[in-house]
């Protein structure tokens, strides 16, 4: 084990929040999908290192869930709901890319700041902690930003399908993942999540026609 | 010895020649035409004569502050020996000295231009009432950044607050001059009630008004009376440096007053608040509390940027100028937030830097600030309009003129080789070198700040674009440009002499840059001799880029254009460019209104910030009663003044409504208004127990 | 790396001084050239041959030049001053050598500005003609510029707060040419924060089109409609000069192998080549970007320069607040 592990893992780490980035500039429905798969996909590798660099061979589960449920399975089942549903492709936005841009890079800075503290109290800090750490914060924070500005209901399941990388990252960063069996239900929690907001999705649509989730405002009288 | 004694002589000869001009101002000008034409001669004479007087106030008083700034010591002044308040004192410390400094420069120019601008309008408007206010106004800003008692500042403050009112007025029989000037002393006397709440703060440590003496007590005082005194000057000295949101006065006073008025108050007048700030923050307070810094930084960010993003939607041009002044003191505040926060961390290298880069930028703006405002003051003179869309092509009939704004433009744009550029550059690099700290805090700011100015600069040249474009360049929009003519020689030789100042300060920036080190040195309380300590400021004032590159620069620019022509005259040969009209399209000829306008040119920006202007249209089509003609189109565009309508308006109506439940005491019955007299003795007494 | 000195080293900087300036006259249309060769190429065109750019340029200056009627000064001025400034902008730049002539003069914030000193003047020249395409064309390109600007600023942030200079020399020879350094994430976002500042700055696609003459789409090409013969043909090589340094600014500022290491001839040789290989491959980056993406609306490119903007201050966050 050389210094290749922890630079691949920055590197990586530092991919997956320009992913997250990129889904909030990003205009259309698809390519909100693609490119949370392509986070996973990234997520997947950086567990996969960890396995391969630490030794961490219980991880090696979590890296095929990962794979199989956020990169291929949730992203085939929203982008089967997209077609379904023939809303149009492009996303409202109740805050508009530039001022999002400038809040999630101000997010970021939080984010580091909020580590800081963490990273400080570690007695032994490793390239995993201080510089993944910091990213897996600020990409649940921007998942949390992207599931408040946004309108549709759609990118409101990527919001917290991102936040909940940001969650696995962090689980990696600090222990190494975490205990198996907690892994496991978070896993099926959310693949569970995708599902049923799927299905709701649907049927919003089915009922207002149309996925803008402020017409649910309508629900109160 | 010798040398002191010339300094004094010649700053006692400046006050006194400014009372004299003030004296003789309307004295000598008439207000009614004389009958005879000898008289009407001898009464521009007149006139000629006592701006004379200001001007030769002001090369002496330069003179003097020059001397000072030079020998790098404080010379103290003292006329008269007797006043209430003991000794009237004025001092030229360093600090003084450079203020003084850019008051005289731009006061000599604006003299000299008054000579000619004045008598246009000699027998139309009093004269001597304008002579009056411009002396003592120069007089009066003399003493502001010279006296040495707090009671005697607040005084000569007050003063010059009131002779800028009048000058705002001077046209008092227009409503939007009356309304300027109301709201510019409504503003200015929050001002000075800021200023004597510090006075008195600083008084109940000192128990004295002396400057001296607050400079002695002041830094050991307990943090929450620092506190009160650093908001206390932040918004009293503030409103008069128009930061935004203390802003509102500026824009609707500047160009109400005369143009060469104009000219004094936001290329001189706005910067004794800048003075005010560094006396207090400063020479006052030593060190402060690390989010002052911060607050200074928020306030001075905004003011730049919002202050040129509000300029660009302007289309009336000493409006426009005016914005421009809020962008500049935002720059100017920069560096000053560079100086505190730095200062206060104990670094007081980068702190150096900072300020150097605020009392620089501080000269350029009084230089490039007034040039423009003499020089729209010779447009509005020769077209009677300040409205761009009305002007356009005024290159052809105002062509000095044109050439001393276009300098004035590329100065304000921060463009190399002239003076805007020099003190930008050095505000870039206090931010730069600050990035080194460690503190998160200020590591995060720093770059965000660079980024800042590097987007208010570059708006501010699409302004500059815009403002200079529109009125010299195309063709003329309306019939105000049909019979104009340029300038007389007197107003071009000010705008001439400024226009030099620009080119001279960004062509060898270090002339200046060493005589404000230890004006810097002062206002830090170092000792400029010892203190070797100042490693950055050294390597930043020594580094060639902004010492030999701008002389280097103009020399090659100039070198590669005269190769570039000569090699194009060499090869092709010295043939002249066919001049045709202006494509239109295959259309028969241009109209003039077909060209771009003001509005026009700022709108993508106006719609990239929507969120700050808030643009509403409202278009109004008329149907024809016949078909043959076509129907008319009236399109109303609006911005939304944000601070008015959010800031100014509920805080307005609040105190408004206070009021009116303060109203239910004044009843009318004489027994109750007896009754209130009698409670309050009561009272009184009651607590004299 | 043997350093010459005195009277030698002058002669040294002279030549290299000598060769930088006839290489940044030289090689931008051969860039042009590879860029609308790429292009074609790309879209199964043969395209016009590597010369073309140049003959192009030659027979600009060869034609009448006309001026309009309306016109003052800054209209003849304005194309002298925006090829002065660019030249030298191009000349103060780090290429190819060690000792670049006037390195200490290669201050960032110096460079920058004079490039917005030729861009004033090209956008005021605009506004002399009096048509309104010129109108539409300054300012449209003063609000893009303006919107650069802080973006311009922060890309490079990071590598010269490394270095703790913003002397692009310095910069440049600062910067080790590992792989690890080359490719830390910092340094790849900071570079695509400059590329997209570079597409932007130099009127390439997803911002401008350089190819159209649609009202609805111009913005470099309307400022200089009015222009023709050799005036247009300084605009157009000021332009292209442009690209050159901003080519130059990507590929020394973020992959600096190649910076001949010493004054050697030998060093000095492949250090021009290696500069060239560069070159020529982003100037094929860049026909791949042109090829593959359409041009944005005008009010969706502030949305992009915000994306730049954000990737530079990800990298200036990635290499100095996370340790």
């Amino acid at each position: 084990m050389d210094q290749t592990v922890p630079y691949l893992i920055d590197l990586l780490a530092a991919a997956i929040l320009v992913t997250t980035f990129l889904i909030v500039s990003s205009r259309s429905l698809i390519f909100y999908v693609r490119l949370f798969s392509l986070q996973s996909i990234m997520l997947g590798a950086v567990a996969l290192l960890v396995v391969i660099g630490y030794g961490e061979t219980h991880i090696l589960v979590s890296v095929v869930l990962t794979l199989l449920v956020k990169a291929v399975g949730i992203p085939i089942v929203l982008s089967r709901l997209i077609d379904r549903i023939k809303v149009p492709k492009e996303i409202d936005f109740s805050v508009n890319t530039t001022i999002s841009l400038l809040v999630c890079g101000f997010l970021v800075i939080l984010a580091n700041s909020v580590a800081e503290p963490i990273i400080s109290s570690r007695p032994v800090s490793t390239a995993m902690v201080t510089k993944v750490l910091p990213i897996s914060i600020s990409v649940m924070l921007i998942g949390l930003f992207i599931m408040t500005s946004r309108r549709k209901a759609v990118t409101q399941i990527i919001g917290l399908l991102t936040m909940e990388n940001g969650v696995f990252l962090s689980g990696l960063s600090i222990t190494s993942g975490m205990p198996m069996i907690v892994e496991l239900g978070i896993f099926f929690d959310i693949l569970v999540a995708a599902l049923i907001l799927g299905v709701f999705v649907f049927r919003i649509n089915r009922t207002f026609e149309t996925v803008d989730s402020d017409t649910l405002r309508r629900l109160r009288h | 010895m010798l040398y002191s004694l010339q300094s004094t002589n010649l700053f006692i000869l400046s006050l006194l020649a400014y009372v004299i001009g003030a004296v003789l101002g309307p004295i000598l000008a008439p207000r009614k035409a004389p009958a005879s034409s000898a008289g009407r001669r001898l009464a521009g004479y007149a006139v000629t004569a006592v701006f004379l007087v200001s001007a030769i106030a002001s090369l002496a008083s330069l003179v003097a502050s020059y001397m000072v700034l030079s020998s790098r010591a404080s010379v103290d002044v003292s006329p008269f020996p007797l006043t209430p308040f003991g000794h009237l004192t004025f001092r030229l410390d360093p600090l003084s000295a450079f203020f003084l400094l850019v008051i005289s420069l731009v006061g000599f120019a604006v003299s000299i231009y008054s000579l000619g601008y004045a008598r246009s309008f000699l027998f139309k408007r009093h004269v001597g009432l304008l002579l009056f206010l411009h002396n003592s106004f120069l007089l009066l800003m003399t003493s502001v950044v010279t006296v040495t008692n707090g009671v005697l500042f607040v005084v000569v403050w007050e003063g010059m607050s009131i002779a800028t009112y009048f000058l705002i007025t001077y046209e008092h029989e227009s409503q939007p001059s009356r309304r300027a000037g109301f709201l510019y002393i409504a503003m200015t006397h929050v001002g000075t009630f800021f200023l004597i709440l510090m006075f008195l703060t600083l008084f109940s440590h000192s128990r004295s008004f002396d400057f001296d003496s607050f400079r002695i007590t002041a830094s050991a005082m307990p943090w929450g009376s620092k506190t009160l005194v650093f908001f206390c000057a932040l918004i009293g000295f503030g409103i008069k440096a128009g930061v935004i949101p203390l802003h509102i006065w500026l824009p609707e006073a500047h160009p109400a007053a005369p143009s060469n008025i104009s000219a004094l108050m936001s290329g001189v007048m706005i910067k004794t608040g800048i003075y005010g700030m560094i006396r207090v923050f400063f020479d006052f307070l030593g060190t402060g509390l690390p989010w002052w810094g911060f607050a200074v930084l928020i306030l001075a960010l905004g003011s730049s940027v919002l202050g040129v993003l509000f300029a660009l939607m302007e289309h009336d041009l000493k409006r426009l100028l005016a914005y421009h002044s809020i962008e500049n003191i935002g720059i100017i505040l920069m560096g000053i937030a560079v100086a505190l926060i730095f200062h206060q961390a104990g670094n007081d290298g980068i702190a150096i830097v900072g300020l150097v880069a605020a009392l620089f930028h501080t000269l350029n703006h009084a230089t490039f600030k007034s040039l423009l405002f003499l020089s729209a003051g010779s447009v509005v003179h020769s077209t009677g309009t300040r409205n761009m869309e009305e002007l356009g092509g005024l290159i052809k009939r105002l062509p000095y003129t044109a050439t001393f704004f276009l300098v004035g433009a590329v100065a304000i744009s921060a463009l190399p080789p002239l003076n805007g550029f020099a003190s930008e550059w050095l505000t870039f690099q206090a931010f730069f070198r600050g990035f080194d700290v460690a503190e998160l805090s200020v590591k995060t700011a720093m770059p965000i700040s660079m980024a800042l100015l590097a987007l208010t600069s570059a708006l501010a040249a699409a302004c500059f674009v815009k403002a200079f474009g529109i009125t010299f360049l195309g063709t003329s929009r309306s019939r105000h440009v049909q019979d104009i003519h340029e300038s007389p020689w007197n107003m071009l030789a000010a705008m001439g002499l400024l226009a030099a100042a620009c080119l001279f300060f960004g062509i060898d920036p270090s002339l200046v840059i060493s005589r404000l080190q230890p004006v810097a040195d002062f206002v830090l309380h170092r000792n400029p001799s010892g203190a070797l300590s100042v490693d950055v400021a050294r390597s930043i004032s020594a580094n060639p880029t902004v010492n030999e590159a701008p002389v280097l620069v103009a020399v090659l620019l100039l070198g590669i254009a005269a190769i570039a022509i000569v090699a194009i005259v060499v090869l092709r040969g010295n043939r002249r460019s066919r001049v045709v009209p202006t494509w239109a399209c295959g259309l028969e000829g241009l109209a003039p209104r077909m060209q771009y306008t003001a509005t026009g040119f700022s709108k993508p920006i106006r719609m990239i910030f929507s969120s700050v202007f808030r643009p509403s249209r409202e278009i109004d089509v008329r149907e024809p009663m016949s078909p043959y003609f076509k129907p008319t189109i009236r399109v109303d565009l609006k911005t939304e003044a944000i601070f008015d309508t959010h800031v100014y308006r509920p805080l307005m109506n609040s105190v408004l409504a206070a009021l009116r439940v303060l109203r239910k005491v004044q009843t009318g019955h004489i027994q109750s208004y007896l009754a209130y007299i009698f409670i309050t003795l009561i009272v009184l007494l009651w607590m004299a127990l | 790396m043997d350093s010459p000195n005195g009277m030698e080293k002058q002669l040294v900087t002279a030549a290299i001084w000598i060769v930088q300036l006839v290489a940044v006259l030289a090689l931008p249309p051969l860039v042009n050239g590879i860029i609308r060769k790429s292009k074609a190429r790309l879209q199964n065109r043969v395209g016009p041959p590597l010369s073309q750019s140049y003959s192009d340029l030659f027979k600009l200056f060869r034609k009448e030049a006309l001026v309009s009627a309306t016109t003052s000064w800054i209209f003849r001025a304005a194309p002298y001053v925006v090829f002065t400034t660019t030249l030298l902008v191009a000349t103060l730049m780090p290429m190819f050598s060690p000792y670049p002539p006037l390195g200490w003069m290669s201050d960032f914030i110096l460079l920058v500005y004079l490039l917005g000193l030729g861009r004033f003047f090209l956008a005021l020249s605009a506004l002399d003609a009096g048509s309104s395409f010129g109108g539409l064309g300054s300012s449209r390109e003063m609000t893009i510029a303006s919107l650069v600007e802080p973006a311009m600023i922060l890309s490079i942030f990071a590598t010269a707060a490394s270095a703790g200079s913003l002397n692009l020399n310095a910069i440049a020879s600062s910067v080790s040419p590992s792989i690890s350094s080359l490719l830390n994430p910092s340094q790849i976002l900071a570079f695509a924060g400059l590329f997209i500042v570079t597409l932007a700055e130099t009127g390439r696609i997803p911002v401008d089109n350089p190819a159209t003459h649609l009202e609805l789409t111009m913005i470099h090409e309307a400022m200089i409609l009015e222009y023709s013969g050799r005036h247009l043909a300084l605009i157009e090589w000021a332009s292209q000069i442009k690209l050159l340094i901003f080519f130059s600014l990507l590929g020394n500022l973020f992959i600096p192998t190649g910076i001949a290491a010493s004054v050697s001839l030998v060093d000095f040789v492949t250090g021009i080549a290696i500069y060239l290989v560069k070159i020529g491959g982003l100037a094929v980056v860049v026909a791949l970007v042109e090829s593959t993406n359409a041009k944005l609306r005008l009010f969706r490119v502030p949305d992009l320069l915000m994306v730049a903007f954000t990737l530079s201050l990800l990298s200036l966050v990635l290499r100095f607040l996370i340790r």
